[in-house]
């Protein structure tokens, strides 16, 4: 069920199957039938670690979604709320509570906080009146979730909003624990390297952390060599552009939540034979995407233009072994073709799925308005015209296009410039403010704070400087054979991926001068192991990094680490774990400020 | 004769080198009970008071044990230590004379307890470390009562108990500096607990006490190093209700990460108070914002307008010149929207500026709607794209002609082709196509399914790429058109 987890150079599934050990576990303390009442946003990341038949197996009969009002109503012993640590839930939790009691008053209530209980929200139902109600208050400490094998996200969305907007480090201590959760199983990581103010601040927690537990050793043979922590805002560049993996794109188009993606049914209409398609399905398709699919795990990280090649090979493969059967003659090798079956159809049935998906990507990346919008994204990534207003741009505005993309390539353009020209910055706001409403101006201030826009200071663009000195943008990228990681973006090389490369090899001292350009200390602790858990490497055996992206990572990304993992000379690993699986809609979405309705 | 005691007999035998030695064991073992014998040896000594005694009985067990090839030495050992232990607990000093039954029977843990009980610290860190037990049941939980018990002493300054304690205590695993401390604040030494509380590494641990004994200042600062966020909370909610306002603001005002983390709080539960923030701080940016937001939950036009000129102040105190001008701009516009409003029910009252043009062209209300551009400075662009769109939608068509020559298009005129293609009106878009700059004219042409237009235009620009798009459009029944622009292509790459 989850066995992608474990073919990877780490074991994910340890971590999973500790977390599913600790859920059986508190379940079973609350003896009897059991209803669970969810904060809704758990259930996505939950599915990720057991499924219902789990929970049914520890007798929950029921599940509901928490809102106001009363409770519906469930025959049985125990309500369970499933909750994150926050005030407005707390408030439900109590009016669920009042409302019940007086109905019925043989129900015991219980809370496990996901992923840590807070004195806050307990003094907060104590004001209530209601903390007297509950049997069991319990935490379940679920930072890091594993997505696929070689990928953890906490699953954090406001993660960014709050280290860069509001100073609020909540996140990152719990970024902090959950390290320290993933060393207790893994082992002690005896190299952390960091870059941005966020990851200083996480590995001060960590080695404060380590101190509180001094006297315990860990005894476990360290898996990880080396931990590499990046601030998103280190590289705010890259989730801004448009991604053109597979995945990347799947993300960017339809949005992947919690491995799952919904699709336009259309495409999917099963087509019986003499059955004409009289009725189509209305309810979107709902696919899950990793890497226990082998086609998509060969395809996911391809640059799109790559996708249809490496389909129609694998149809050919297909039905080449569909074909078999004919050659078949002994029952012996009849058996054999049957007992293959099962596979090969899943496979057919798999390939379609995706050829679907790459049809309905064409039609988009096909588009004038995709190729307009990512000329001026690949110019922008140049540094072509990134100092006057841009044209299109402009009649994006004019056309009334989503605000979202319109964000997104002014913040682009101002990134890339390292500030705008007061003129040219005050000219986008103000067609923004006056196109998209007024209210935006409370967006655009947190843009500001954020850096993504902002207007040019006294200092020069280094832009140019960090493109060139990290070989942002590569001339001719490969997109069918790639040799370099630009081509997860036909051409720009993300910064942060570079900035992990180049750690690997030749190592961060020579780009100190960079390094400096970019906000936030760069620096290297490392962490003592017991004598006798030195690793002894095998020749040629690679070395595995941990990398976390402090405020989220897109799909882009990832795949340009994994193919740096795949280089034959590289020598190195790479797992990837983030507080968040970002694309540029989603992220600038995060950071976006929506008053309360307006009056009507 | 038992064996055992036949055993022992032949062990003294043997120490005297008399031959009876190997008599009596081969006597033992030819009734195989030698392994009986060694059993019962270790078992008496077990039971012996007199050291001596359990010597030579453990010597004969141990040289009957030569003779056995399968025998697990584990009771022999087992035994040897616990007489060890036995006997030092039987010392005249500690008066223990305990049976090695009623040892068993009570448990080594509570002859620990009773030693620790008796402060006996030193004799009872010396047989945990003998016995091996592990730190936490063992030295950890001896060291703790002797610390708890080390802060109780009244003659002893704070500076030297606490000394004591560290030196002693170090940094052990399993005993906790705050359960001292407690305890030393308990017995109401508070200056001494805080002393202690300073060796715990876990900043967690120290706030709850650093509060108790309200010490709350320092304890927000422990809070804000632990980096535990739920922790900071919990010390602010405290010191909220425990000081007044003007020391509590003061307070935060020197904690910057609990400050913020107070207005994350606020945010969410108390806006007032967040004003108030804002106000101590003279953090004019962000009392603008504020006042904004606010003026989104007024229902009243006037509150709102109200809320939006404080927040223009702001802006202005923030020298924040943009936000300023464009909040004015904001309150301009609600006056327009509710002026028309009255007058035309036109309903305009919350829609951005363009929106309200698009609306005001939309019901034919022109002038409205070139008072707002004028007014509000909108771009030429933008307000060509928004009339050249509204015309088309009302399908004006001449009123659009008439537009597209009131002066030079700033949006040029392949626009004008699109938005009437949009409108499927092919007959109105060709107007057009010929006032369309030389660069984009094959593209109005193409736009207007104008095959042979957009070939001329091509061909004349001897642009092979743009051939190549209208080859691209052309089918086969174009066979004529196809030869042409393949012929000019061909020319095209030779020069």
């Amino acid at each position: 069920m989850a066995a992608h987890l474990s073919y990877g150079r780490v074991n994910l599934n340890i971590l999973r199957e500790a977390a599913r050990k600790e859920l059986r576990e508190f379940l079973d303390k609350c003896a009897g039938s059991k209803a669970i009442v969810w904060d809704e946003y758990l259930t996505g990341p939950f599915g990720l670690i057991a499924q219902y038949s789990l929970l049914k197996e520890h007798e929950v009969e029921k599940m509901f979604t928490l809102k106001s009002g009363r409770l519906p109503p469930a025959d049985v012993k125990n309500i369970i709320f499933f909750v994150r640590p926050r005030l407005e839930l707390m408030d439900i939790i109590a009016e669920n509570v009042f409302s019940e009691d007086k109905i019925h008053s043989s129900r015991d209530f219980h809370i496990l906080f996901v992923p840590r209980r807070s004195m806050l929200c307990e003094q907060r139902l104590k004001e209530q009146g209601v903390l007297g109600s509950f049997i069991n208050i319990d935490e379940y400490i679920l930072d890091l979730i594993p997505y696929d094998g070689d990928l953890l996200s906490m699953e954090y969305e406001s993660a960014f909003r709050e280290c860069y907007l509001e100073n609020d480090q909540t996140s990152l201590y719990h970024t902090a624990k959950g390290l320290m959760t993933l060393q207790a199983l893994y082992g002690t990581i005896p190299q952390i390297y960091g870059k941005g103010e966020c990851a200083r601040h996480v590995a001060n927690m960590m080695l404060r952390m380590k101190r509180e537990f001094a006297g315990s050793q860990n005894q476990i043979l360290p898996v990880f060599d080396t931990l590499l922590l990046l601030d998103r805002n280190v590289d705010l560049l890259t989730p801004l552009a448009t991604q053109l993996t597979y995945e990347g794109l799947i993300d960017e188009i339809y949005g992947i939540n919690n491995g799952y993606v919904k699709l336009p049914p259309e495409k999917f209409a099963q087509k019986k034979q003499g059955e004409a398609s009289k009725d189509l399905p209305t309810e979107a398709k709902k696919l899950q995407l990793n890497s226990a699919e082998e086609l998509y795990a060969e395809i996911r990280d391809k640059n799109f233009n790559a996708v249809g090649a490496a389909l129609s090979k694998k149809a050919k493969i297909i039905s080449a072994a569909f074909e078999e059967r004919h050659n078949a003659k002994t029952v012996g090798e009849i058996k054999q073709f049957v007992s293959q079956l099962p596979h090969m159809q899943a496979a057919r049935s798999s390939l379609a799925n995706h050829t679907s998906i790459a049809e309905l990507i064409k039609d988009i990346t096909t588009s004038e308005a995709f190729f307009d919008n990512l000329t001026v994204e690949q110019e922008f990534m140049t540094g072509v015209d990134t100092d006057k207003v841009n044209t299109y741009i402009e009649d994006c505005i004019a056309q009334k296009d989503p605000l979202i993309k319109i964000l997104r390539l002014v913040c682009m353009q101002s990134v890339c410039n390292n500030g705008l020209k007061q003129k040219v910055f005050d000219y986008y706001k103000r067609e923004i403010l006056q196109t998209y409403g007024y209210e935006h101006i409370l967006t655009l201030s947190n843009l500001e704070k954020a850096g993504l826009l902002k207007p040019q200071t006294g200092s020069r663009n280094n832009y140019p400087t960090i493109r060139k000195t990290l070989k942002l943008w590569m001339e001719d990228a490969n997109e069918q054979n790639p040799n370099d990681i630009s081509y997860v973006y036909s051409g720009y090389a993300p910064l942060s991926i570079r900035l992990t490369q180049v750690l690997a090899r030749p190592g961060w001292r020579s780009i100190e001068e960079v390094l400096k350009m970019l906000p936030g200390p760069h620096f290297e602790e490392r962490q003592q192991l017991p004598a006798g858990l030195h690793k002894k490497r095998q020749q040629g055996e690679n070395r595995t990094t941990l990398v976390f992206f402090l405020g989220g990572v897109t799909y882009a990304e990832i795949a340009a680490l994994r193919f740096l993992s795949q280089m034959e000379d590289s020598g190195m690993e790479y797992i990837i774990a983030t507080t968040k699986l970002v694309n540029g809609t989603t992220w600038i979405k995060s950071i976006m400020d929506r008053p309360e309705a307006q009056a009507p | 004769m038992a064996p055992g005691a036949l055993l022992l007999e032949a062990h003294r035998e043997y120490e005297k080198c008399s031959q009876k030695a190997d008599e009596y064991l081969r006597e033992i073992k030819e009734q195989s009970m030698l392994g009986e014998a060694v059993r019962q040896c270790v078992e008496a000594a077990g039971h012996e008071y007199d050291s001596n005694t359990q010597k030579s009985l453990l010597r004969a067990a141990s040289f009957g044990k030569c003779f056995l090839t399968d025998f697990s030495a584990e009771s022999f050992v087992s035994t040897c230590r616990e007489l060890r232990v036995l006997n030092a607990v039987r010392d005249a000093a500690v008066a223990l004379p305990l049976t090695h039954t009623q040892f068993k029977q009570m448990t080594l843990q509570v002859l620990i307890d009773r030693l620790v009980y008796r402060q006996f610290y030193p004799l009872a860190i010396e047989i945990c470390r003998y016995l091996k037990i592990p730190d936490y049941q063992g030295v950890s939980r001896v060291l703790k009562h002797w610390a708890s018990c080390k802060v109780q002493q009244k003659d002893l300054s704070d500076e030297s108990i606490s000394r004591a304690v560290c030196m002693k205590v170090g940094d052990s695993a399993g005993v906790s500096y705050s359960d001292i401390a407690a305890k030393a604040f308990e017995c109401g030494r508070t200056e001494l607990a805080i002393k202690l509380l300073d060796y715990e590494a876990r900043s967690g641990e120290q706030v709850p006490l650093l509060l108790k004994m309200k010490r709350s200042q320092l304890a927000l600062s422990k809070a804000v190093e632990s980096g535990d966020t739920d922790l900071v909370y919990t010390v602010v909610s405290y010191l909220k209700n425990e000081m007044n306002r003007g020391d509590f603001f003061m307070t935060l005002r020197n904690q910057p990460v609990a400050l913020s983390l107070y207005r994350q709080f606020c945010k969410l539960q108390e806006q007032e108070t967040l004003k108030d923030l804002y106000n101590q701080d003279d953090d004019h940016q962000e009392l603008a914002n504020y006042y904004v937001t606010a003026s989104y939950r007024e229902k009243r036009l006037e509150s709102r307008l109200s809320l939006l000129q404080t927040a223009v102040d702001e802006f202005n105190k923030a020298k924040n010149e943009f936000a300023a001008k464009a909040t004015e701009e904001e309150m301009k516009l609600l006056r327009f929207q509710r002026k028309l409003d009255d007058e035309k029910g036109a309903g305009l009252l919350g829609l951005s500026l363009q929106a309200t043009m698009e609306a005001l062209l939309a019901l034919g209300l022109q002038k409205q709607a070139e008072q707002l551009y004028r007014d509000f400075r909108v771009p030429d662009k933008r307000y060509w794209w928004l009339k050249l769109k509204s015309l088309a939608e009302k399908e004006e068509w001449e009123e659009l002609e008439k537009f597209s020559k009131s002066k030079k298009s700033p949006i040029g005129y392949l626009a004008f082709v699109e938005v009437c293609m949009k409108s499927n009106n092919k007959y109105e878009a060709k107007k057009y196509v010929t006032k369309v700059t030389p660069e984009q004219r094959v593209k109005a042409h193409l736009a207007v399914s104008d095959l042979e237009g957009a070939a001329d235009a091509a061909i004349e620009r001897r642009s092979e790429s743009e051939m190549g798009a209208v080859l691209s459009r052309c089918s086969d029944s174009d066979r004529l058109l196809i030869d042409r622009l393949n012929r000019a292509k061909a020319s095209a790459a030779k020069k």
